[in-house]
């Protein structure tokens, strides 16, 4: 459990590229309108077409990475990254190159262990960028969620001066696969929370915000963070969300407000079966029909370890505007009992939770407020 | 910034090929979750059993992942083949720790870094900070490099199959051990050196604090 501490945490600046836009503005009006950047691919699973999300831009992977990364410099006050702690969630890495070098040669001699590896990402912006050190979260579709959460604790507790992180996470044949081999994938843009959801839609993306100890105009402030573990099974939930109800709770309890203070949550939202019914549970105990609830997922695709640093700028860009996005594709809800979303609103936010869950039961919520 | 930690208690354990007796069958008495378990969850298990933690937080590091998992997917789809949905299950980098969460129904914080060759420091700084709040903490790391034609990549490592563990609590005391004195061990993966060697060489007899640079 975290305890509350002095220094107040603010994200200062964001970039980001995925299926759904090639920057911030272009995510936010996709995710407003109901834009899906969702669609059908064969190119990664020989015999089947699911519907995944690739990159919006046709540029090459790391180049557009740093790319988000110079965009944090020009849109910061920062002048370079000598003074910043870089952390990265990824539950990939490098794999997609591993798999060309692999599949052409059938043999890993070519295989640069550098680039194969979790810290690939680390590596790539380190031979660009000079930072003070690194570290490299890989705790699956939770990498990045808890990598704010680490850049939450070391600033509030002023160990470093400011923190870049950077969720990131590209498509390769293993995840289409895998997520095809344990019969979770849609063959449509999700619908999450649907009673005809089919299932999810891998996706790429990359999201980058720096956190500071210090607002800046349109800052959001990072309230809080709770972690936990199901404890339960490797790829099924608990059935029940007990494990997700206690993120949710220990959230809470590092922001220091109760429940009813949330208006919004951004939901993990998968569009599983299990993922979302046990959300629903977890959510609908907690916080009863109070907040808003919907899953952006429908637009971007579940970006994996980058998902939970994605979700956190439409979480800013969602308090900033003023506007509570829908839950695309949204008809008939299996779950009655929490506050979906059909239709975007303006509402007016102070405070917005979001969802991370992965593999292995590992469960992260965070907590984002309006700058008082 | 510096943080001390009071190392609690430690364990290790490596072997050049294969590890031979993890006591799985003993730790892990239902054959339905111990036929599931990767190689380096069968360490973990034991390593957390060897210091006697069952229920806490977890800092968790490794440099390749579930190597074994994640070879035999891609040999998979290379041989046009079905893929296995346990080995997909078992090829996400916090796997071991996750079948150790399950294992003690702890329901804990539980994290997993890969920071490549500073995998092993990096543990040590998270934990640092993770300690700050005054509970107890298992510090892990390992590496489960034996599968078929490591030898087309692999140049240097002698232990393909490695582990250690430090149990650890913050401390106000002066420290009494700098990591940097204690000599590295020949053949092991970069990745795991400082916490490995840190467990192979304290006095488990006097009291170990240790200064972690952030």
């Amino acid at each position: 459990m975290l305890t509350k501490i002095d220094n107040k945490v603010y994200i200062t600046a964001t970039s980001s590229a995925t299926c759904a836009g090639n920057n911030n503005q272009e995510l936010f009006n996709s995710v407003i309108k109901g834009i899906s950047g969702i669609r059908q691919d064969s190119n990664y699973f020989l015999g089947a077409s699911p519907a995944i999300g690739t990159l919006k831009t046709r540029d090459d992977f790391y180049d557009v990475l740093i790319t988000q990364c110079r965009n944090i410099l020009e849109t910061s006050s920062l002048n370079d990254f000598s003074d910043t702690l870089l952390i990265i969630g990824s539950s990939v890495g490098g794999m997609a190159k591993t798999e060309e070098i692999y599949f052409k040669t059938g043999s890993y001699e070519q295989i640069d262990p550098k680039y194969h590896n979790i810290q690939t990402i680390a590596t790539v912006l380190n031979s660009t960028f000079n930072f003070y050190d690194d570290i490299s979260f890989s705790t699956a579709c939770t990498s990045s969620s808890n990598a704010i959460g680490y850049a939450y604790e070391v600033l509030s507790q002023g160990l470093y001066k400011n923190a870049l992180v950077v969720g990131a996470d590209s498509l390769s044949k293993t995840t289409v696969g895998g997520f095809l081999s344990l019969g979770v994938l849609s063959s449509e843009a999700a619908k999450p929370f649907d009673i005809s959801r089919e299932g999810m839609n891998v996706a790429e993306g990359i999201a980058c915000l720096l956190l500071e100890s210090e607002a800046k105009e349109s800052s959001v402030e990072v309230c809080g963070v709770g972690y936990s573990s199901d404890a339960y099974h490797m790829t099924h939930p608990n059935a029940e969300g007990l494990g997700a109800k206690s993120a949710m709770k220990r959230a809470l309890l590092s922001a220091g407000i109760e429940a009813e203070k949330i208006d919004y949550i951004n939901a993990h939202g998968t569009g599983t079966k299990a993922n979302d019914n046990a959300e629903a549970q977890a959510i609908a105990s907690l916080f009863g029909m109070d907040p808003y609830v919907s899953s952006t997922k429908s637009v971007t695709g579940h970006t994996l370890g980058a998902s939970g640093a994605l979700e956190a700028i439409i979480s800013m860009m969602i308090i900033e505007e003023g506007i509570l996005p829908k839950n695309l594709f949204l008809d008939k809800a299996e779950n009655r009992e929490i506050s979906l979303l059909k239709e975007s609103k303006k509402h007016k936010v102070e405070y917005i939770l979001s969802n991370a869950f992965a593999f292995g039961g590992n469960n992260c919520s965070l907590i984002f407020g309006k700058v008082k | 910034m510096k943080i001390n930690l009071e190392i609690l208690d430690c364990a290790f354990i490596r072997a050049e090929k294969e590890i031979e007796d993890l006591q799985t069958k003993k730790l892990v008495p239902k054959m339905v979750t111990r036929r599931r378990l990767t190689r380096a969850a069968k360490i973990v298990i034991y390593l957390a059993d060897q210091v006697n933690f069952t229920k806490g937080r977890i800092v968790y590091g490794n440099n390749f992942g579930e190597l074994n998992a994640t070879a035999n997917i891609i040999n998979a789809i290379k041989d046009k083949e079905s893929i296995s949905p346990t080995h997909f299950q078992n090829s996400v980098y916090n796997t071991a720790v996750s079948y150790l969460s399950i294992l003690h129904a702890n329901q804990e914080e539980i994290l997993t870094i890969s920071s490549g060759d500073n995998t092993a420091k990096n543990v040590l700084k998270l934990g640092a900070v993770k300690a700050l709040q005054g509970d107890t903490l298992l510090l892990l790391v390992t590496e489960t490099l034996n599968i078929d034609k490591i030898e087309e990549v692999n140049h240097c490592i002698d232990y393909l199959e490695c582990g250690a563990a430090l149990k650890v609590r913050l401390s106000s005391d002066s420290p009494n051990v700098d990591p940097t004195k204690i000599q590295k061990i020949k053949g092991l993966p970069l990745s795991v050196q400082e916490i490995f060697a840190l467990a192979k060489n304290l006095n488990k007899q006097k009291k170990n604090i240790i200064e972690v640079t952030l």
